[in-house]
């Protein structure tokens, strides 16, 4: 007994067993899976980051020159000003990505098994694709189509060429805001352009559900906006009008809720106060606007004006605020304000960078600002100038000669729309239900339709009728894992790019994204592979493709500038928002070798704004009165040529679904054909995810009403989908509106990025616009209940 | 030593956040964990388990719809500058966290921590995080890890540096050029990302420096100043709300 109790006591006493626990500790602690990075010599290569249509500025910090380990911002870019966004300072997570695909891949098994993907040579699959199209080509080459999202890059430019000289006019591009902006352009000012908005220099903004922080398409510029209005000394008034209180919304100094969708309405009430109190820019609406007043066609026809339109009884404060929801006062209120300031922007958006809007609402906001003398030169509105790049232009065969005579896809239908876009729903709505002529091949460049183009189901039921579907994309996402072959593009940070102008930003723009490293694994420049399979179909189409590398090309596009001596590189700091249209901007680079030289360096080139030109249109002003759209119109009315309101009814009874569903964007969640990076996950806040369950946000009043408490499980339904989630009460959400997040729920790549939440996009209902026939997305009916 | 207690030097420095500029995008947050090689597990939404240096607080007025306004609140260390101790460096039993009185850094040294966490229960800030297992990344990232940090180990704390490398290095560069390393200016990973310049950082004591000056503004104020931890972070709002929240009163 004496004996225990020593040895007990002394085993306590000794210190060897916390010895011992101590020892093991700090030697388990240096085992070697903790890595130890490798030291060497740390550099510095500066580039632009082509992750969105920022256009940023970035630089990398190597290791050794092979091995990156940051990515900031470029203090000499203009636009970021040495800043970068959570999606940019996550990229190595891109190029260093364990669900990167690795080399060229084809589908052995059936579509969507991983285990069915055969490793191939670049050379059998080059040659394979060269086969088929060649094939293709002989018995029709417009059966061919392509999906990329690339839309301000040459790439872009490319892809069309190898189109045209191929003979198929089915190249489309993944759905985005400035599609409504370009068709507004196209209808009221004749160009092909999108409207640009000098917020820099704005004293007073008014944003109709513009998300110019909650992740617009161009992110840095909003911010750098921001910053701009809120300085100390005279801030610049910020109004938000949309249905939720989102960060915009929060930045605001007013926010003015208004029920989902129904912001053109308001934008039509201001008019229509504004004119009637003939408190608008008389002189340049006299002067340059077409279809103000009552006008006549060219059969002579009488049709009604915008004035007698917007001033109708439709459009007074009392019925827009039982539109809108808003007081029949703050609309008044806000009249007076918007009419009274000298230098008030009306911004607008749907509030979601990738989907399009309603052309209608569009032509509505470029109405008030026309009435604020916005457009006129010098005003706070401008077109987008696009730098003077080398034209391509394609030759033609035989083959493509008659092809052209085929139409695209989505217009082969007895009934089109007037003014066509984008039509990429209407094609792939063609594809999966008998079309015109069968599609044997679709090419998917940058994009990925399955997961995060709305109502995605409509991909999977096109792509299930085409037999053969390229990926080129770089990584295992949702589309590529359902393609036969994928031809892995080079990672953004390893290969040349460029970016062609900044969306909605006003002064010309151009900057050479050059790789940063070596390529890492067996991939290849999808312009390339573009280029070599060019050359193997030989003719016209190798041709019109002459060139070796994606470089040589860029080189190419480049001499176009040089070669109109426009613009100049930006080799110090500059404020760009203090350009005004025509002023001068000297070039100060010798010739086209020197200028790619400096761009290749990570130096933008820039020009002056240009002033809105109205030159194109029939009238030679700005056409208020759209006469275009009477083209294929099924009504005679004269209310469809002129800006109105003019809401898609989502489908369902409000008696079945009584709520609706929105999505919104946030600019810690990465919507579009990249998705979130592990560092990104780490900034999505409890309230919108919960180990793989996403919240649906929901107002407290809604909630009581179903009988919800905060972070219940329910169950979604709306008229396209259902799904699983967790109720977030939030006042930030209207009354009677439901909340989700885009960007979630992937399917794909690995457990860090894969099952998390649920994709809004299976849940969203699209409809297509009447003008353009562009897919515009804004709410759904929806049911909410607890399970 | 002065009668606080520890030498003092004419280097403090210090952060101020303009809250009304800050639109909680991330961008400081993505930045500091690129920048400081912060490991991540593929279930980041339990957030008393996730490890963050910049943690961005969502502050919300309380209100209903539609007043209801949010704002964001960046959080890295405070690097408290309170008499004689931080409240983590008082605590700690085996000087692991102490703070480097010739800039007013409050540092970390991994390898003599021992794991007690009792610096966790003292931060008033939560800005300290514990690895409860060893990091890993996932093969490939782990060639993204910069060599100028190290990768921390199961079993320690850790928390913010305000980039302690970089000032070391730009003391390193001033040597080298020949100017005097106690003016030498850095500024670490959140406040160059910034995409509203909304941080500013640089020497407290040094009365030109914007940082200074934006300390002293009308519009700044410290989280929790009532504990008298003396933080070395300044927040800026205009509004009142977002003010109250930091619970500066004594009700």
């Amino acid at each position: 007994m004496q004996f225990a109790a020593g040895a007990v006591g002394g085993t306590l006493l000794t210190p060897l067993p916390w010895k011992l626990a101590d020892d093991s500790a700090v030697w388990s602690q240096n085992w070697s899976w903790r890595p130890s990075p490798e030291r060497g010599e740390i550099t510095k290569v500066p580039s632009v980051c082509t992750l969105c249509a920022g256009g940023c500025g970035i630089q990398a910090r190597l290791v050794n020159g092979n091995r990156a380990i940051l990515i900031e911002g470029n203090p000499a870019n203009p636009v970021n000003e040495g800043s970068v966004c959570a999606l940019a300072a996550s990229a190595l997570q891109f190029l260093y990505a364990p669900y990167r695909v690795t080399q060229p891949l084809k589908q052995t098994k059936k579509r969507g098994d991983k285990t069915g993907f055969q490793a191939i040579s670049w050379e059998q699959a080059q040659t394979e694709l060269s086969k088929k199209l060649e094939e293709i080509r002989g018995e029709g080459p417009h059966t061919v189509a392509c999906i990329t999202s690339s839309r301000r890059s040459s790439m872009d430019d490319l892809w069309a060429q190898f189109f045209n000289a191929y003979g198929s006019p089915n190249l489309f591009k993944m759905p985005s805001e400035c599609d409504a902006s370009k068709s507004a352009a196209q209808l009221t000012t004749g160009n092909s352009s999108t409207f640009a908005f000098d917020l820099e220099n704005a004293g007073y903004v008014l944003s109709f559900g513009a998300n110019l922080l909650d992740g617009c398409a161009a992110p840095s510029r909003a911010s750098g906006a921001l910053r701009r209005w809120k300085k100390d000394r005279y801030p610049v008034k910020i109004v938000q009008v949309e249905s939720r209180a989102s960060i915009t919304a929060s930045k605001a100094d007013v926010f003015l809720p208004i029920n989902p969708g129904t912001e053109a309405a308001l934008a039509m009430g201001i008019a229509h106060l504004m004119v009637n109190g003939a408190n608008y820019d008389a002189y340049f609406v006299k002067n340059n606007v077409f279809g103000f007043e009552d006008w006549t066609d060219s059969n002579g026809k009488k049709h009604q004006g915008f004035k007698s339109l917007v001033s109708s009884s439709a459009y007074t404060p009392e019925q827009v605020a039982k539109i809108t929801g808003l007081e029949p006062a703050k609309v008044r209120e806000l009249a007076k304000e918007f009419a009274s300031q000298p230098k008030a922007l009306a911004v607008w958006g749907t509030g979601r960078a990738d989907v399009s809007n309603n052309t209608y609402h569009e032509l509505v906001f470029v109405a008030l600002n026309a009435l604020k003398g916005n457009l006129k030169p010098g005003g706070l509105i401008g077109l987008a100038p696009k730098a003077p790049l080398s034209e391509l232009s394609a030759q033609k065969d035989i083959l493509s000669e008659n092809s052209s005579q085929q139409p695209r896809l989505d217009l082969a239908k007895s009934q089109n729309c007037p003014c066509p876009q984008n039509g990429l729903y209407g094609f792939l709505d063609a594809v999966s239900s008998g079309p015109k002529y069968p599609i044997k091949l679709l090419m998917v460049h940058e994009a990925n339709p399955a997961h995060c183009l709305p109502e995605n189901k409509l991909f999977a039921a096109a792509a299930e009728k085409v037999p053969t579907l390229v990926s080129f994309s770089s990584f295992m996402d949702e589309t590529a894992l359902q393609s036969d072959y994928i031809l892995p593009d080079h990672m953004a940070l390893e290969r040349f790019d460029d970016v062609i102008g900044i969306p909605g930003a006003p002064y010309g723009y151009y900057a050479v994204s050059a790789p940063i490293i070596k390529p890492l694994l067996d991939t290849k420049h999808t312009g390339e592979v573009l280029m070599k399979v060019a050359s193997t179909l030989g003719g016209t189409v190798a041709s019109s493709i002459p060139w070796k590398s994606y470089e040589d090309f860029l080189k190419f596009r480049v001499e176009g500038i040089a070669k109109a001596k426009a613009g100049a590189v930006i080799d110090k700091p500059i404020e760009i928002s203090s350009i005004k249209a025509g002023d001068p901007v000297t070039s100060n680079y010798s010739d086209a070798a020197d200028l790619f030289k400096k761009l290749k360096a990570g130096l933008c080139w820039h020009d002056a704004p240009s002033a809105v030109t109205f030159d194109k249109t029939t009238s030679g002003k700005l056409e208020l009165a759209c006469q275009s759209i009477g083209k294929n119109a099924q009504s005679s009315d004269d209310v469809i040529y002129l800006p109105h309101f003019a809401p898609l009814k989502p489908s369902g009874s409000e008696s079945e679904w009584p709520l609706l569903l929105v999505s919104y964007s946030s600019p810690r969640v990465s919507c579009g054909y990249l998705a979130n990076t592990p560092f990104m996950n780490k900034l999505i806040p409890d309230s919108m995810l919960a180990g793989d369950e996403l919240f649906i946000d929901l107002n407290p009043q809604t909630a009581a009403s179903l009988g919800i408490a905060q972070g219940d499980q329910v169950k979604i339904k709306t008229t396209q989908g259902e799904a699983g989630a967790k109720a977030n009460i939030t006042p930030a959400a209207r009354p009677g509106v439901l909340y989700i997040p885009r960007g979630m729920g992937h399917k794909a790549y690995d457990e860090y990025i894969g099952n998390k939440g649920v994709n809004a996009c299976q849940l969203m209902e699209v409809q297509l616009d009447p003008v353009s026939g562009m897919g515009t997305v804004w709410a759904t009916r929806a049911q909410l209940r607890r399970v | 030593m002065s009668e606080k207690g520890h030498a003092q030097s004419n280097i403090r420095l210090g952060m101020v956040i303009d809250l009304d500029k800050c639109t909680g995008c991330g961008a400081c947050s993505a930045a500091c964990q690129a920048e400081n090689n912060i490991s991540f597990r593929p279930d980041e939404s339990n957030k008393l388990r996730s490890i963050s240096w910049m943690y961005i607080y969502q502050l919300d007025n309380k209100k209903d719809y539609p007043d209801y306004k949010i704002a964001y609140l960046p959080r890295p260390c405070m690097h408290c500058d309170a008499d004689h101790h931080s409240p983590c460096t008082f605590v700690c039993p085996v000087n692991a966290t102490t703070r480097d009185e010739n800039n007013g850094i409050v540092t970390h040294i991994y390898p003599r921590c021992i794991g007690c966490r009792y610096c966790m229960v003292a931060c008033p800030y939560h800005a300290r995080s514990f690895n409860w297992w060893d990091p890993t990344w996932p093969k490939p990232m782990t060639s993204m890890l910069s060599p100028e940090v190290s990768p921390r180990m199961r079993g320690v704390v850790e928390k913010c540096t305000f980039c302690h490398h970089r000032y070391n290095k730009a003391r390193a560069k001033a040597y080298v050029d020949g100017t005097d390393p106690n003016k030498a200016t850095y500024n670490p990973a959140c406040a160059d990302a910034c995409p509203t310049k909304a941080i500013t950082f640089g020497n407290l004591l040094d009365e030109k420096s914007e940082v200074a000056k934006l300390s002293k503004d009308p519009r700044a104020f410290r989280v929790l100043e009532k504990l008298q931890t003396k933080p070395k972070v300044y927040y800026l709002s205009k509004q009142d709300w977002i003010r109250n929240l930091a619970d500066n009163s004594l009700t």
